[in-house]
């Protein structure tokens, strides 16, 4: 059996993404810059970033390593300026497409051409199942929001992230149809959403700077599939400028298993 | 051990099964004109310990290759000495990821970086490695002068980056140049002061000689973004891929 996805009502559709796919080494991807993506410096925020990151290295990936399947092993995202209107356009290669692993690069930018952030991820080949997705036949064009898809409230509060304790960088999320992936699990792009909510709580705290996320390195270690999810925190450094944590992500609704670790880093404002 | 972890100076102890602890004293040819660690090396050590943590958790059909190596540096390494801690966070069919870290003991324990290693499990042709377990790696080079790392690697400046042979001295048992030389000349390539790095093992880099090539991508208030691409130049291929934050 082959599912459908992503359902009706789901973050794809919402954050309003575009593809393109080029060809089996190259995808292109556009995601609108509204209010609902930014950070309270008015720019978009990596979170919002490594969703569109996530979904197009996934699509392209899964070409790359058809007949087989892919789970996304790591993903890191270093920004290195600002859009805070118009759209951003993802474009990703393929630098590696091995018998156990494929490695993409990335690069967003803004409607000038100015970089806006440079990712890459990798990913584990797995042998398909029935419940993977068929993207034989997806094309350029193809998938693209339905009509009236939108955010109404900020990416973090669509997906039910809240902040348990700011110091300490403790945030919750639950895991939804409107955020699963095509496994079933919390969408991995959209943790990127969760960590930096969590550093950016612990480091503001602990700076008492408004930092803002700029550098996330994400590695994926299991499935978040039961929720609801939470993080635990660690301020490395911190002082007015920037600030570096590691942040873990235990589903506690799974005996508390760890689904992601991560290193992040905020700077401040990249206006 | 090899040539390269030997110059490194750095010892490793299996703890208990999935933990590797790494020693290394502040060794005066591996040092930057501030007196602080070059990143370089400091990577080799992570590299090596997260390889062989993870090696080990793959006993006894399979060993690993480093396929990607993220960290974050937090403080300059100045005292010593450093000691690193490699931890297995998971153990996958294919892969292995560790969490790695070094310390500097001479400097109240200041966390000096942190960081994951990826590894993927391959079954070598002769068979894994045999061990005595548990693991103990202990550097025998006499401490003495040694030339400085660059002089050692036969580092030459190249428009944009920084060029070596691919001597044999910097080969790992595979017959292929070590991760950690990799590393190093990814950080040189940058300007020799990183801060963070994310670094992708594409293909091996079988003949040399092997050039790093730096890319500025944009500038922020903590450093510059760059791309940094390494290329095997006799087989003509990329050989590594890096993001690098550096001051």
């Amino acid at each position: 059996m082959t599912t459908a996805y992503p359902p009706p009502h789901h973050l794809l559709w919402d954050l309003r993404l575009r593809f393109a796919h080029d060809d089996d080494n190259a995808s292109r991807a556009w995601m609108p810059v509204t209010p609902e993506v930014c950070g309270d410096d008015g720019s978009v925020r990596a979170g919002a970033l490594t969703t569109l990151v996530d979904v197009i290295s996934g699509g392209l990936a899964a070409r790359a390593a058809q007949p087989n399947w892919i789970a996304t092993a790591d993903l890191t995202l270093h920004m290195t300026g600002r859009a805070a209107n118009g759209e951003v356009e993802a474009r990703a290669r393929v630098l590696r497409a091995g018998r156990t692993t494929v490695v993409l690069e990335i690069d967003v930018v803004d409607e000038r051409e100015r970089t806006v952030a440079v990712a890459t991820s990798s990913f584990a080949v797995l042998p398909r199942r029935d419940i993977n997705p068929d993207i034989s036949e997806r094309t350029a064009g193809s998938f693209a929001p339905p009509d009236g898809a939108a955010l109404r409230v900020p990416y973090a509060d669509q997906l039910g992230i809240r902040v348990l304790d700011a110091a300490a960088g403790v945030v919750e999320v639950p895991v939804t149809d409107w955020s699963r992936n095509s496994m079933g699990a919390f969408q991995g792009g959209a943790v990127g959403a969760v960590l930096e909510a969590a550093a950016e709580a612990a480091l503001r705290t602990a700076s008492n700077s408004p930092l803002v996320v700029t550098d996330l390195h994400v590695t994926y270690l299991s499935f978040g599939r039961v929720g609801p999810l939470q993080t635990r925190t660690e301020v490395l450094a911190a002082d007015a400028d920037r600030g570096v944590a590691t942040v873990a992500l235990f589903d506690t609704g799974a005996e508390m298993r760890t689904t992601t670790t991560a290193r992040v880093v905020a700077t401040r404002s990249l206006l | 051990m090899t040539q390269v972890t030997q110059f490194m100076r750095v010892d490793l102890t299996e703890v208990e099964p999935g933990v590797i602890h790494g020693r290394a004293d502040r060794a005066e040819h591996l040092t930057k004109p501030d007196g602080a660690m070059r990143v370089g090396p400091l990577l080799t050590m992570l590299d090596y310990a997260g390889g062989l943590c993870g090696g080990l958790a793959s006993l006894p059909d399979g060993w690993v290759v480093s396929t990607n190596l993220a960290a974050r540096f937090v403080a300059p390494a100045r005292h010593g000495p450093f000691r690193i801690e490699a931890s297995v966070l998971r153990v996958g069919r294919n892969n292995v990821v560790t969490a790695v870290a070094l310390y500097d003991e001479g400097a109240d324990d200041a966390l000096v970086a942190s960081g994951v290693l990826t590894s993927a499990v391959l079954v070598p042709e002769n068979g894994p490695p045999q061990w005595e377990r548990p693991l103990r790696l202990v550097n025998l080079t006499p401490s003495g002068p040694q030339p400085d790392l660059t002089e050692w690697l036969r580092l030459r400046a190249i428009d944009g980056g920084v060029e070596i042979p691919l001597d044999d001295r910097f080969r790992n048992p595979w017959g292929i140049l070590h991760g950690g030389v990799v590393a190093t000349i990814v950080d040189l390539a940058a300007g020799g002061n990183t801060t963070d790095v994310v670094l992708h093992f594409l293909a091996p880099n079988r003949i040399g000689p092997v050039q790093a090539i730096a890319t500025p991508v944009g500038e922020r208030s903590d450093g510059t973004v760059q791309r940094v691409e390494v290329r095997d130049i006799g087989a003509d291929r990329v050989t590594a891929v890096a993001i690098v934050t550096s001051l």
